[in-house]
């Protein structure tokens, strides 16, 4: 269907958001708490555009990683008005990781005020949420969020090693802040106060994944029982391929 | 999740009371309301139960656990003396009330005595402005409450022996 995106027509699938149809397009919305994987939350508020639904005079504010489109709507993805409001996002999302990268950037690209750093723990999260979900998705559900209001924050039950972390530290991997602690030495891991053995490639030698998470995957996958890091599955993967072609 | 040994002596009660609901998720907080409102806290082993038995996974309990101030996740006193903070009850000065409990009992806010049996908690309103300031011991409440009336409250609850040892 033909939608309005910055004054120019384009055309929309029914239903999909209007972040997903930015996205194809190329047109930039900055977000924290939106993953390809798992969809729009509604949570960071970074994601807001203005929207003209038909019959409707004035533009109203909505996240677009959530709002799907289902008629011609009229779309602006940058205007004085979302300035300001991501300006005032930054700001205070800046506040919890205060020398973060990311954050700085985003500082400098909206002009936000720096406000004195307030304590979070863990430090640098800007509790987007994704590592919950990422949890989620790997079948764990190992930390949440916990407490509220002011005392929000993620983690396990009682701050202790949870008997369902695997330690694959998906959580670590899609934090946008760095915010998760994940300490590696020689063959040990340690995140979420717990220490797992990881285990050595066949190949190379490199210690890639911890014996939990090795055997939670092959439990359900028929995907054999071969202890291979990325690098080298991927270069096996391809002799196989050409010993095939042969 | 590390669970002292006392509450395995309660397992037994524990699994009646949660295994008189049917599993069904939406049961969850009926559950922990009734556990809580049997054993004035939420156990470790009471929580980790809950969880297999509505198959929602310990870390979502715990952090609905956390989330509503009607749950304690540490052992609460027998008797919990709530002291209303709200404005009216603020400026009645029930900031003296406190400091007068605090003395008797020997404990702070949020503290439980080491015998178990007194807590005590502030809330923010009871609903209750014109007996400011108010108190609640166990449901039981006391209005237009003066610094003069904590001890004599105190011992209708058996605390006399507290308030001999800590008074300074």
């Amino acid at each position: 269907m033909k939608i309005m995106l910055n004054g120019q027509e384009r055309e929309a699938r029914e239903g999909e958001t209007i972040l997903e149809m930015c996205r194809r397009e190329g047109v930039p919305i900055p977000t924290f708490c939106y993953h390809q994987a798992f969809g729009g939350q509604g949570a960071c508020r970074m994601c807001m555009v203005e929207l003209r639904e038909e019959g409707q005079e004035q533009m109203r504010l909505v996240a677009a990683c959530t709002y799907p489109i289902k008629s011609s709507v009229e779309i602006i993805t940058e205007s004085e008005r979302i300035q300001r409001l991501r300006r005032t996002i930054v700001m205070l999302l800046a506040r919890r990781a205060p020398d973060n990268p990311l954050m700085e950037a985003l500082a400098r690209t909206y002009s936000s005020p720096r406000l004195t750093a307030i304590e979070v723990e863990p430090p640098n999260c800007i509790l987007c949420g994704l590592c919950i979900h990422a949890c989620e998705e790997m079948g764990r559900t190992a930390i949440w969020s916990m407490f509220r209001g002011i005392d929000k924050r993620i983690g396990t039950p009682y701050d202790e090693a949870s008997e369902d972390c695997i330690g694959c530290a998906a959580c670590a991997r899609i934090c946008p802040t760095q915010a998760i602690n994940l300490e590696e030495e020689g063959s040990t891991r340690r995140i979420w106060n717990k220490t797992f053995d990881l285990v050595a490639c066949q190949r190379c030698g490199k210690h890639y994944a911890t014996r939990e998470e090795l055997e939670y995957l092959w439990e359900r996958s028929e995907y054999g029982q071969e202890q291979l890091c990325e690098s080298c599955r991927k270069k096996t993967l391809a002799i196989n391929m050409k010993s095939f072609q042969q | 999740m590390q669970i002292e040994a006392r509450e395995y002596e309660y397992a037994n009660d524990y699994k009646v009371l949660i295994e008189s609901y049917s599993g069904k998720p939406e049961h969850l907080l009926a559950i922990m309301q009734d556990v809580q409102r049997h054993y004035n806290y939420l156990p470790r082993l009471a929580i980790s139960m809950i969880s297999q038995h509505v198959g929602i996974p310990v870390s979502r309990v715990y952090a609905m656990a956390s989330f509503y101030k009607a749950f304690s996740l540490v052992p609460k006193g027998k008797f919990i003396f709530r002291v209303c903070d709200g404005t009216a009850c603020h400026i009645k000065n029930s900031a003296t009330l406190l400091d007068q409990l605090q003395q008797h009992l020997g404990i702070e806010v949020d503290e439980t005595t080491a015998d178990g049996m007194f807590s005590i908690e502030t809330v923010n309103c009871l609903g209750a402005c014109a007996l400011a300031p108010v108190m609640v011991v166990n449901g039981k409440v006391y209005g237009k409450v003066s610094p003069g009336d904590v001890e004599r409250i105190i011992n209708e609850y058996g605390g006399q022996s507290y308030a001999s040892q800590h008074k300074c």
